[in-house]
């Protein structure tokens, strides 16, 4: 393993940031949480930040864009692809175990099957990643129900890990390694006492984590569970508090849903316009004549949950949540996904009792 | 690489009236789309939007399609306004269509209700081409009032295409000078003379009507893998990746739009 010292850290990323635009964690604001800043500028500002947990924005939002132009009709380049050069390459450090796990997931959806989506394909192609660990667990995460580690365990080109004095190194794909290659002299080969300050920190957020969801059902349960018959009074009930604002969908890293609609320009000329779609507001699954497989505000929360924790693992192998726990903060009527596998559970068990 | 959000070219050569709110679009795409009966096109209104239809026309022809389509919206009153020499956008084809090589040396029941007769139709033409590989070609269609039969002018030609093929046709409530049946389509489905154990259905219509063929077909004898119905829901990109028109864990957009009543029976209000 390598470590890397705090000022040969910098270098490195001023070396990464020549492959593409940089963005960082930097903690803002009274509560500390992280946002991703871009850096045009060095030296890395004061508030960088690669412990802590995880950023306010998730990292699908750079591969697959809020709102962007996807055709201009007619064009007389037809539908060929607009050459890569003129997508960005963008270098993004600091993220999360729970938001290179939902990249994958997304890459299932936009890249893997009959059709690729090629806009997601070239962004996603021109992203490198850097993982971090986290040092501390956040009130709304919840990666352990999930089964999965506050740390980076797929999905990354390269992972740090925040020790006293600098980073411990490790290389996720061969490109990663390469780079720590290349860029060998910044680095030392990590000491035992060194990866045993990684493993003590690891060690507390992990248990950190179970503390603080040790009453919550994991979420692998939760397939079985919805398929009992529940009746509709649970997914009333869970969707009590909604204002169906969509937050928690356009926020979730593993959320892909979106809508294609064109902008009338003139005469025959239109452009086509791709957006992040949420499966909460009525109108999503609408048909012409009004007819909607979910009129109900309750039938679209039902949906959410059965998309991500039973159709989603039934057509690509994956509960479509990694306990990052974003739903929770950006929830206006405080809803807590934990909660709902805990109703659940309790609804499934008298249920069957009764 | 190829944007397959751009749509193909396409000229509208010709407008059909069939019915007050039916229209048959005639089309001539800038090149030819080979498609498989029941595979659905993503047609686009220039300056209102896209819409999925499943074209009408043979799936041998691939120079030209035609798409029937009920007026019932935003883009599908803009497509009823258009004029012949109008252009159009078409993306596609999309989906599994109909289980072809499943039909094959068996009865086939075709049940269609109103506009439903359209992707029907496509199907109707693939399975007329040699009517031989069937065993038998059965076909039910029934609409509201005679005023709302789509396609009139082919029935006398599917009924006398080849000795093992057979259509019948009804309308709902009773009409002056009409001579054949009366009733909800379900209703020539009493007495089917069909060999249940080697048949399969293929159904087309409003979610109601497909509700209650199933109902009817599971009733007379049939078992849920012997029945095919296509789906109606909101689609936007055609591909399995813009979330919306799942039917369980199936994407109608890729595993259908035909879905086999076995793999979806267990979803909740299936039909809407």
């Amino acid at each position: 393993m390598n470590f890397i010292d705090s000022t040969n850290f910098e270098r490195f990323l001023k070396k990464l940031s020549a492959g593409g635009e940089l963005f960082v964690p930097v903690r803002v604001g009274e509560t500390g949480t992280l946002r991703l800043e871009r850096i045009e500028l060095f030296p890395l500002p004061d508030n960088l930040c690669l412990d802590g947990f995880r950023t306010v924005e998730p990292l699908k939002a750079f591969a697959q864009l809020l709102r962007y132009p996807v055709a201009d009709y007619p064009s007389t380049e037809g539908d060929d692809m607009e050459d890569e050069k003129s997508f960005p390459s963008v270098v993004v450090a600091g993220a999360r175990g729970c938001d290179l796990a939902a990249m994958q997931l997304v890459d299932k959806v936009q890249i893997e099957g009959e059709f690729t989506d090629p806009f997601y394909k070239i962004r996603r192609d021109k992203m490198l990643l850097v993982g971090a660990d986290c040092s501390e667990c956040g009130e709304s995460c919840f990666c352990n129900l999930l089964g999965a580690k506050p740390w980076p365990e797929k999905g990354h080109d390269i992972t740090v890990s925040k020790i006293q004095g600098g980073y411990l190194v490790e290389a996720g794909s061969e490109r990663g390694e390469r780079l720590i290659k290349e860029n060998k002299d910044l680095f030392t080969e990590a000491r035992e006492a060194q990866v045993k300050m990684r493993e003590e920190t690891r060690a507390k957020v992990v248990k950190d984590l179970e503390e603080k969801n040790r009453t919550y059902p994991k979420a692998e349960a939760m397939p079985p569970l919805m398929r009992e018959a529940l009746g509709d009074e649970i997914w009333e009930e869970l969707a009590a508090r909604c204002v169906e604002c969509g937050a928690c969908t356009n926020i979730c890293p593993t959320c892909y849903c979106f809508l294609l609609y064109d902008q009338k320009a003139d005469g025959s000329h239109f452009q086509r316009i791709f957006a992040w779609d949420s499966c909460q507001v009525t109108g999503y699954a609408r048909m012409a004549g009004m007819l909607n497989p979910r009129p109900r505000l309750s039938d679209r929360v039902k949906h959410r949950l059965y998309h991500k924790y039973d159709y989603l693992p039934l057509s690509h192998g994956a509960i479509y949540c990694t306990g990052c726990g974003r739903c929770i903060d950006t929830c206006s009527a405080s809803i807590d996904m934990r909660e709902h596998f805990r109703r659940i559970r309790e609804k499934a068990g008298s249920a069957k009792k009764a | 690489m190829k944007n397959p959000y751009y749509p193909i070219e396409t000229l509208v050569e010709d407008i059909i009236t069939e019915t007050p709110t039916i229209k048959t679009f005639c089309l001539a795409p800038s090149r030819p789309i080979k498609f498989k009966a029941g595979q659905f096109m993503q047609l686009t209104v220039p300056g209102y939007g896209e819409a999925p239809f499943t074209p009408s026309s043979s799936p041998s022809i691939a120079e030209k399609m035609e798409i029937t389509i009920l007026r019932t919206g935003k883009i599908t009153d803009a497509l009823h306004a258009l004029k012949p020499g109008a252009e159009v956008g078409l993306r596609g084809p999309f989906g599994k269509g109909y289980p072809m090589d499943a039909m094959e040396g068996k009865e086939v029941l075709v049940v269609g209700g109103g506009v439903g007769l359209a992707p029907l139709r496509s199907l109707i033409y693939a399975l007329l081409e040699n009517p031989k590989k069937y065993k038998r070609v059965s076909i039910k269609y029934g609409a509201r009032v005679p005023e709302e039969l789509c396609f009139r002018r082919l029935y006398h030609g599917w009924e006398k295409a080849a000795p093992n093929v057979d259509f019948r046709v009804t309308i709902d409530v009773p009409a002056p000078n009409w001579t054949e049946h009366v009733g909800l389509v379900t209703t020539l489905l009493d007495g089917l003379d069909l060999d249940l154990e080697n048949s399969l259905s293929v159904s087309c219509g409003p979610e109601i009507m497909l509700k209650f063929v199933t109902l009817k077909l599971l009733e007379v004898g049939y078992k849920p893998p012997q029945i095919y119905l296509s789906m109606n829901r909101k689609m936007s990109c055609g591909m399995g990746k813009c979330g919306r028109c799942n039917v369980g864990h199936y994407y109608l957009c890729v595993d259908g739009p035909d879905m086999c009543y076995d793999k979806i029976k267990h979803v909740p209000n299936v039909f809407g």
